[in-house]
């Protein structure tokens, strides 16, 4: 039943130059030197580890992720994706991303990180207006977050994702829509569009701004879907909008609920086992100074039970406008999907799920303005889980 | 025998009572310094916070008197709520006298005047007390010549004291030894003891607070309780000084406690006679009378796993409080619960939070009503403490509501406003009468105006100085409608009431719109109706929810976003499902809100 899905790898490099009001990753704002070189032999001892704990599964995506990657060297980020390739165990054309926020990538040209091996940069834009951007805490401004763009282009980098927010303290629906506008104007074909939550632990959960109310979010949403429908970005995922062919491989695959070593301090990796039925869920240490010595770096080791395989498979896959098909569900959780059917039959009840041809599964419109009602449907049971 | 006196102390809330038993204690050196905690008689946490008193308590004091001798005067605390004046009087049953403390600024308020007759309809001896002598407000001889005219006893022998201060607490004592005769009682005869009060405490099982009357309760003695007629071995007896202590013997006229290992908390009912098995007496003593009570409500576990915890507490709770009744009640909108009946609103809060508090229930409770009685179209009487279970309007021939008669003492300034409320309260007046500086109204008024908000409207349109006491009086016919609230289209039993009909469109409007604050939105929109038989008189909707809010997803990591899920979902566990609507608790006591609006 279980089937071993494709392979990514998620490499974390948790520093930023300061952390941001809104943030609740794991980063950490840069104090003194970046310790570059003591954490990249760190990372490449986790990598090996971790490649050799899956002989024989080759990566299809790498993703770059943090904190701020950029602000590490194109030969560290080289070395690294050197490492997975020397193996043998890269792809033919893996997707391999690199996570950069405008105004970190001065030392080093996004060229650089093209010859390094990157073939997509995701760029932490969130706004180009000034004001947002400064409530926000964001060290750039509009300008070079336009400039970062087009270096990206210039640098003939092939694919590029931009991070928009939207829900912004004070912002109008006009506002959002700029926003988008201008991404789309300086070429953007794939775009992450995150409505801004106040996390626990953060600066403005502490201390929130005046957000603005329900109405005038759905609006500047409904206003930037139009737009990105308009300019042939088509949304794909909850939050995900790209033109065809643009689609995020890495993300994807987190969506159909693949499998992921997780490289670096705080990363997580999921790992199937289809000839033992087991599915693991493996978390590296947090923080970057328990994380780097070694040589024990593993947090956390889970097994992932059936209730729980099926919750956190829907959690992901009802992310997509498409959702997913029956064969899929079955291969990535090992579970029979006639065995779950109350949960399918609540959620069709309640207008929030539907079937095509009766084996493929997506979120009804209502269902995917009201993900979370529908997410929560496939909660595990107080005592259904074991461990 | 002689050396004992048995005296209780009737007060008005805030009178002083608790701060003059307190001086007792500390002048017959009941507890030292570093144990006397203020206030040691309300010994519940909610007696406390609240300043009342609920529970019958008492404390055994050893006082030398100015004759030389030594006397053991046992103090006997009574309730000061006007819910709870039927604790009264099985304290005053084991009392042969009552000191009546009155505030010397605020002058006789109504309650004690209920309980006063009530004590010297007991052949209690009252001694009228002056306290807080020390305020610049105060005014004794004012008050003395108050309660000659509103009570009518001799009051030219009231003393004067001041509990906080402690001046003149020593003749109060003195009084108490030389004006409240001695118990009377056969102390060789067979026991008879009457049981004031029965309490369940976890580690010793039920504790008796008994009034032996004749003969004597022996420790290891075996015990009858006459209504039973199960015999238990006494395991421990003593007195309060306040500290629990023991003794060897309860002896004729003393008041005191009893253990004797009754795990079955109906075992020891209040007002029952004990008497021992050796040598029973042959008649039990006169018991109380059995209080009805006035006020229901609906009590529901938010969680449908406590129902059997629920029942328990109830259980409990009854041993302590025989004025409240339960029995199962099912409901389509809070699944199964209690129907429970309180004598009024005070007694009604209190259980409540003692379930919640002491028992660790979450607990919904419905808007309370007062008993209604129902003449059907074949004739047949009944009693209805359920709106649901009103039968339709074309089975029904009248509805009778309760009408009480409120005894009102008001001082002069406030007493339009007094009356003003009275008539807002559908009230009748009955009687008005000038005495000195205060106004003694009696009004009829329908129990159901009362119970929700009256006394605290009475007191916040008086500035605090009115006082009130009831009885019950009868039942009246009166043009009574049920109103029902609708949640798209569904009726919500949990929400019904009998309201009258002139007030029904108003309290139907201010019902939908308060439930339309505290109904949260939904996916879909949520129509609330207020409606009288099947015509709809108020309508307002909460407009659906616009979508979620999606978070962004973390590098492959699910937890966060499943402990987010899982704090939604436990948030919805405490709302009620009515259809495919979710209600929070508090629409169910919006009623409540409304009224006291």
């Amino acid at each position: 039943m279980l089937t071993a899905p494709p392979l990514g790898l998620y490499v974390h490099l948790p520093w930023c130059v300061s952390k941001c009001p809104y943030c609740d990753f794991n980063s950490h704002a840069l104090r003194g030197r970046l310790p570059e070189s003591a954490y990249r032999d760190a990372l490449l001892a986790d990598l090996d580890e971790e490649l050799a704990a899956v002989p024989e599964r080759t990566i299809s995506s790498i993703f770059f992720g943090g904190g701020t990657p950029s602000l590490f060297s194109p030969s560290t980020i080289g070395r690294l994706i050197e490492s997975v390739e020397s193996a043998g165990r890269l792809a033919e054309s893996a997707e391999i991303t690199l996570e950069a926020n405008p105004g970190t990538v001065e030392h080093a040209s996004f060229a650089d990180l093209r010859a390094a091996g990157i073939n997509r940069v995701s760029l932490g834009v969130q706004s180009f207006d000034a004001e947002q951007l400064s409530v926000l805490g964001r060290i750039h401004g509009p300008d070079e977050a336009l400039r970062a763009i087009e270096e990206v282009h210039r640098a003939g980098i092939p694919r590029l994702n931009a991070d928009l927010m939207f829900g912004l303290p004070g912002q109008t629906p006009e506002g959002a829509l700029r926003d988008v506008e201008i991404a789309l104007d300086a070429g953007v074909r794939h775009l992450s569009h995150y409505q801004l939550t106040l996390e626990p632990n953060t600066l403005f959960y502490s201390d929130p701004p005046e957000l603005p109310d329900d109405e005038r979010i759905w609006a500047a949403l409904q206003r930037c879907q139009a737009a990105l429908a308009g300019a042939g970005l088509e949304q794909y995922e909850v939050s995900a909008y790209a033109v065809p062919g643009q689609e995020c491989v890495h993300n994807l695959n987190y969506w159909t609920f693949g499998d992921y070593l997780g490289v670096g301090a705080g990363a997580h990796g999921k790992l199937t086992y289809p000839a033992e039925d087991r599915i693991v869920r493996r978390s590296k240490k947090r923080h970057p100074a328990a994380y780097m010595p070694g040589p024990l770096r593993t947090e956390e080791s889970r097994l992932i039970d059936r209730p729980r395989r099926v919750f956190e498979f829907m959690l992901n896959a009802l992310r997509l406008k498409q959702g997913f098909p029956e064969s899929q569900f079955e291969e990535r959780t090992g579970v029979m999907q006639q065995s779950v059917q109350p949960g399918f039959d609540l959620a069709i009840e309640r207008g929030l799920l539907e079937s095509r041809a009766g084996t493929d599964w997506r979120p009804t419109d209502l269902g995917y303005r009201f993900l979370n009602d529908l997410q929560a449907i496939f909660l595990p049971l107080e005592g259904e889980e074991r461990g | 025998m002689d050396l004992i006196r048995n005296f209780c102390i009737i007060a008005h809330i805030d009178h002083g009572k608790s701060t003059l038993a307190d001086r007792f204690i500390h002048l017959c050196g009941g507890l030292t310094d570093r144990e006397m905690s203020e206030q040691v008689l309300d010994s519940m946490d909610i007696e406390r916070e609240r300043g009342i008193t609920i529970k019958a308590q008492s404390v055994s004091l050893v006082y030398t008197a100015g004759d030389g001798r030594i006397y053991q005067l046992n103090l006997i605390d009574t309730p000061g709520h006007v819910d709870f004046s039927y604790e009264v009087s099985r304290s005053l049953a084991a009392c042969e006298g009552a000191l009546l403390v009155v505030d010397a600024a605020q002058g006789v308020e109504a309650q004690s005047v209920a309980n006063c007759y009530t004590a010297i309809d007991q052949g209690l001896e009252v001694v009228p007390v002056i306290n807080k002598i020390d305020l610049p407000a105060a005014e004794p001889d004012r008050v003395c010549q108050e309660i000659e005219e509103v009570i009518g006893i001799d009051a030219s022998g009231a003393l004067e004291t001041s509990a906080k201060t402690g001046a003149g607490v020593r003749e109060v004592l003195e009084a108490i030894v030389t004006r409240i005769p001695p118990p009377a009682g056969d102390p060789a005869g067979p026991l008879q003891a009457l049981i004031i009060d029965s309490w369940f405490d976890n580690y010793v099982g039920v504790v008796s607070l008994v009034r032996i009357v004749n003969g004597e309760l022996p420790l290891r003695s075996k015990v009858r309780v006459m209504s039973t007629g199960r015999s238990h071995q006494v395991d421990r007896v003593g007195c309060f000084t306040p500290k629990m202590t023991d003794r060897d013997v309860l002896r004729s006229g003393e008041v005191g406690y009893m253990i004797a290992g009754i795990k079955d908390i109906d075992g020891a009912p209040v007002g029952d006679t004990l008497t021992l098995e050796q040598r029973p007496c042959s008649q039990p003593l006169p018991g109380f009378e059995q209080v009805q009570p006035r006020v229901f409500a609906g009590l529901f576990p938010v969680s449908s796993d406590d129902y059997e915890d629920f029942r328990e507490a109830l259980r409990k709770l009854k041993l302590n409080d025989s004025a409240l009744h339960y029995e199962p009640e099912t409901s389509g909108a809070l699944g199964f619960g209690f129907r429970c009946g309180f004598l009024g609103m005070l007694h009604m809060e209190i259980v409540q939070e003692r379930l919640e508090r002491e028992y660790g229930l979450e607990l919904i409770t419905t808007a309370p009503t007062v008993v209604y009685e129902v003449l059907a179209t074949n004739g047949e009487l009944s009693k209805i403490d359920n709106p649901s279970n009103l039968p339709p309007p074309d089975k029904r021939e009248e509805i009778r509501e309760p009408i009480i008669t409120a005894s009102i003492l008001v001082p002069q300034a406030h007493v339009g406003a007094v009356i003003k409320l009275c008539i807002e309260k559908r009230g009748v007046q009955k009687k008005m009468q000038y005495l000195g500086a205060q106004v003694a109204l009696d009004y009829e008024l329908p129990l159901s105006e009362v119970v929700l908000d009256f006394f605290d409207r009475l007191k916040s349109v008086s500035r605090g100085f009115a006082s009130f006491d009831y009885q019950f009086e009868r039942h009246q016919v009166a043009p009574l409608v049920r109103l029902d609230i609708l949640i798209n289209g569904e009726k919500v039993d949990a929400l019904s009431l009998i309201i009258h009909r002139e007030t029904a469109y108003r309290r139907g409007r201010e019902l939908v719109e308060k439930m339309r604050e505290i109904v949260p939105r939904q996916m879909f929109d949520v129509a609330i109706q207020a409606a009288i038989g099947g015509q709809i008189i108020a309508r307002s909707t909460v407009k659906a929810l616009r979508k979620n809010v999606t978070a962004k997803c973390y590098g492959g990591d699910v937890s966060r976003k499943r402990k987010l899920l899982e704090k939604q979902k436990a948030g919805k566990r405490r709302m009620k499902q009515v259809g495919s609507v979710e209600i929070p608790q508090e629409a169910f006591l919006a009623v409540l809100q409304v009224e006291k609006k």
